[in-house]
């Protein structure tokens, strides 16, 4: 069975990622130090990274204030909130750019609006966010919610009784308790943030040096005949979030050890 | 886990304590944010993809889907999504299984290395795919050879959509697994059920609603995938022409002597958004995943 | 499920924590858009008299095969332009994509000021949209700014024993073409093959008759593996080592061999001339107070110069389509090389005769597919 299980995992999941490090490393050294000294490649991992950590800011704020509420408050319609939740990550990323430019492109809901103050939306920085921002919604909440859920409230409910403020307990009571759930969703919601592109392609306009993602240079690297530059950010952005998530989850294992 | 109170002996009238104006609206504060948060990054965009689609009736979607391709794209959509839900189901709770009640050395690279779809970008995958196992490769032209078309095929779509999905199964039956009691297991084989057995009589019940709702997201997630997809599959209208590529060519207009335009890629775009809600709603409300309820079910 | 509690304290708290986390998202929602107002106020945009900025930004978006081209013209007419006007900074932003997704993407709202687009069609669709608002095609050489033809780029040795259309339909003959509906350059594959039945140019299609010009377009359908969404895509497949022939520009073609191919390229008795218009996108351009400076870009891509670098990467055709047919060194002679003007005009072509409802392309894509 265990061969089985392995044997699944290596052609469907190892596979494919030896080859991204195969193909990423036969460059050689020299190609992969001058992929880094690329203005465009450079500008995009910056652009990478701007978005990512927006999303992460955002979705985690937000993301732990829906999780308090879905978790301690009780409302008709909470179970459609947490369905709602789930959304995003059954929704085509195609769609979510179709949503984007109907809201903002020209004709859109909101347009006319930003047009006035002389902001641009649609293909350019704010709306890439926002689709982030949108397809990673779930990651963090969802890593939340069971952890607020085991913890129940007793802790909090005593240090309310101690006389501690709301805004108190939460960071010295609750906060620290979900700290693994809530890194482990930070560093979900990062990796899903850097690895997008459908969305990123239709909003985006890939303007190159401006609006263009790692991801979508690596798509534009292929086109253009630099295919090992193109392995080469496919693997960096491969690493890091597999370091990410690989760090929070030893972490939590020592640190589970530790406390329980 | 049960309903924690705490009883402090104090007993608060009822009434004023709880319903004072600045108790609701804390408690409003953060309801509030929250909705807003949800309402506009979620209701919203959709509430303009229903606009844009629903704005004429059906003739935005009747056109769409006359539109050459149209119902082949959906029909396949739907059929390689339900496969790739079965299969990962299957494959996902075995490799859970595995992971959580059969040490082996190299059990915990293994467990990370089923969270590498999430890592990955699908379009690397797509183009990792093609190059291992498209026709030009070792594998791959075995296959052909063989008159087996992986890539550029169905079987390419499903290959795609079974990387992008093994994780949701995986992490949705894990954490259950984690949770049940051993003992119940080892009672079984103490009384002399084997192994097979014991998994049918004693764990697959109690996993079942975990193993279902992580098939569902599977097969949602599966309804939307774009980016390894469109690198794999050739894009062949009645053959490899999904859904999500599907609306990305009716976003331009003159395909194929129809209109095309945002309006109808929206309306199909509802269509499909609308399953894979009601495959996420339906995930929420028969097939709980909250802990209370899944074990000792 | 255990209620939110509240004690008296606790109700400034909860304030204090909604005002945290409003202030948050202001913040958040003001830094994105702070990323785009700043980019719009860089290139003097918004209504009102028209202020240019010091540094003015130029947005470019092309059909996604002449991106080394544009790369050397924009840069050498940036540099070309500092000398001649005090010193002044251009800077270009340039976005290549299959050339329907880009005309679709400016009518969305992409701020593009150029466009340099792989067929006529397309730019019709952003001037209908009303953001092209000069006539184009009285502009100088029509607005075509190079010109390729239709060819077949196949394996070493042409195994396959591709010449002409017909051997397309070969039984066992795999195709790799771009996908009309987000490409270009594939609408111009399909009119040169049925062009070329058209005029009786493929052996055993009658002249004349749109039932056998059809009747290839059908053959040549049901051997298509792949629709790519680029025109670049769809080659860089075929580099890969997909397929037994692509339908391909000659200056894609010619670029590949340059890159190290040893794929060959053939060019059929009759094919049609691509002819690929820029165009500044003028709404556009008005309003990023720019319209000057890239009027006087396009028209320094009729200069010889200009022309010079897109005969460098492969666009050496003349954009007199009698001259481009004599060939000249590299580039084989072609027997009869016709025009979209030849077989009626674009607008026939896309609304009637071969995209239209009842068009070949049309019915013959559905007979293969269906």
């Amino acid at each position: 069975m265990v061969g089985v299980a392995l044997l699944y995992v290596a052609t469907l999941l190892v596979a494919p990622l030896v080859g991204i490090t195969y193909y990423g490393l036969k460059a050689g050294l020299g190609t992969i130090g001058d992929t880094f000294q690329q203005t465009d490649v450079r500008h995009a991992f910056y652009l990478t990274f701007v978005i990512m950590a927006i999303t992460v800011v955002v979705n985690t704020v937000f993301g732990v204030v829906v999780a308090l509420v879905l978790t301690r408050d009780r409302f008709p319609g909470k179970r459609l909130m947490s369905a709602l939740v789930d959304l995003p990550l059954a929704v085509s990323p195609v769609i979510v750019g179709l949503m984007a430019i109907l809201l903002f492109g020209r004709g859109g809901w909101f347009e006319a609006f930003f047009a006035a103050q002389g902001i641009q939306i649609i293909f350019a920085l704010p709306s890439m966010v926002l689709v982030t921002i949108f397809i990673s919604i779930p990651f963090v909440i969802r890593e939340v919610v069971p952890v607020l859920e085991e913890l129940g409230t007793e802790e909090e409910q005593a240090a309310w009784t101690l006389g501690a403020s709301r805004l108190q307990t939460f960071f010295r009571v609750t906060l620290p308790n979900i700290r693994w759930g809530l890194l482990y969703g930070i560093a979900l919601s990062a990796a899903r943030a850097i690895g997008e592109v459908g969305a990123v392609l239709i909003v985006s306009g890939a303007l190159q040096g401006q609006t263009e993602t790692a991801t979508l240079y690596i798509l534009r690297a292929f086109d253009q005949y630099q295919d090992a530059q193109g392995y080469v950010v496919a693997l960096t952005l491969a690493l890091f979030s597999i370091v990410l998530l690989i760090g929070i989850e030893t972490l939590k294992h020592r640190s589970s050890r530790e406390a329980r | 886990m049960a309903q924690a109170t705490i009883d402090s002996g104090r007993r608060w009238p009822r009434g004023r304590a709880r319903r004072t104006p600045g108790a609701a609206l804390g408690r409003w504060s953060l309801r509030g944010v929250a909705l807003l948060y949800l309402g506009l990054f979620i209701l919203l965009p959709v509430a303009a993809i229903l606009q844009a689609g629903f704005s004429d009736g059906l003739t935005n979607l009747r056109d769409a889907l006359d539109s050459f391709g149209a119902k082949g794209a959906i029909e396949l959509t739907l059929i390689m999504a339900a496969i790739t839900a079965v299969v990962n189901g299957v494959f996902g709770t075995l490799l859970a299984y595995v992971l959580v009640r059969i040490p082996f050395p190299g059990r915990s690279l293994v467990s990370t290395i089923v969270d590498v779809p999430f890592a990955v970008p699908t379009l690397v995958a797509g183009v990792m795919l093609v190059a291992l196992y498209g026709p030009n490769s070792v594998v791959g032209g075995w296959f052909d050879d063989h008159g087996i078309h992986v890539i550029f095929a169905r079987p390419g779509i499903l290959l795609a959509l079974l990387f992008v999905t093994l994780p949701l199964v995986v992490r949705s039956v894990q954490p259950v697994l984690l949770e049940l009691d051993l003992a119940e297991e080892e009672a079984a084989s103490v009384l002399g059920a084997g192994g097979w057995t014991t998994f049918r009589r004693v764990v697959f019940p109690a996993l079942r609603p975990a193993i279902a709702a992580g098939a569902l997201l599977a097969f949602a997630r599966s309804l939307g995938e774009f980016g390894a997809i469109v690198f794999v599959s050739g894009n062949i209208p009645n053959e490899t022409l999904t859904a999500p590529v599907l609306i990305t060519q009716l976003l331009n207009p003159s395909s194929f002597g129809s209109s095309g335009g945002p309006d109808q890629a929206a309306a199909v775009a509802a269509v499909l958004f609308g399953i894979s809600a009601v495959v996420v709603l339906v995930t929420e409300h028969f097939v709980s995943r909250r802990s209370t309820e899944r074990s000792f079910a | 499920m255990n209620r939110l509690q509240v004690s008296p304290k606790g109700v400034k708290s909860s304030l204090k924590a909604g005002a945290l986390v409003a202030s948050v998202a202001v913040l958040s929602v003001a830094a994105a858009a702070c990323g785009g107002s700043s980019a719009a106020a860089a290139s003097g945009g918004g209504s009102g008299p028209c202020k240019p900025a010091s540094s003015p930004i130029l947005t470019l978006a092309a059909y996604s095969n002449p991106y080394d081209a544009y790369g050397k013209l924009t840069s050498t007419f940036a540099s070309d332009w500092k000398d001649k006007h005090n010193g002044q900074s251009l800077i270009w932003q340039m976005s290549f994509g299959g050339s329907t997704t880009q005309a679709q993407n400016i009518v969305n709202g992409f701020p593009a000021d150029v466009y340099a687009s792989s067929t006529a069609t397309d730019v019709e669709a952003v001037q209908k949209a009303g953001l092209i608002t000069h006539d184009w095609t009285s502009d100088q050489d029509g607005s075509i700014v190079a010109t390729s033809l239709v060819g077949f780029m196949v394996r070493p040795g042409n195994p396959k024993g591709i010449h002409n259309w017909n051997d397309l339909t070969k039984p066992g003959v795999k195709i790799l073409t771009p996908d009309p509906a987000q490409s270009g350059g594939a609408r111009w594959n399909i009119v040169a093959a049925y062009g070329a039945a058209m005029r009786g140019e493929v052996p055993g299609y009658k002249a004349n008759d749109p039932a056998d010009a059809e009747r290839l377009l059908e053959g040549i359908f049901k051997n298509v593996t792949v629709l790519d969404k680029s025109a670049n895509d769809s080659f860089k497949n075929f580099e890969a080592g997909n397929g037994d022939v692509a339908i391909t520009y000659e200056n894609q073609a010619l670029a590949g061999i340059a890159a190290g191919s040893d794929d060959q390229f053939v060019i059929p008795a009759a094919t049609v001339s691509i002819q690929t218009p820029t165009v500044v996108v003028d709404k556009n351009a008005a309003g990023h107070c720019v319209a000057p400076i890239v009027d006087a870009f396009v028209k320094y891509l009729h200069t010889p110069d200009a022309q010079d670098v897109f005969q460098s990467v492969g666009y050496q055709r003349p954009i007199d389509v009698k001259e481009a047919a004599k060939g000249s060194d590299g580039y084989p002679p072609v027997q009869d090389l016709f025009t979209t003007e030849d077989l009626g005009g674009w607008d026939q072509l896309v609304s009637d005769t071969v995209f239209g409802p009842d068009g070949a392309f049309t019915q013959a894509f559905k007979a293969a597919k269906g």
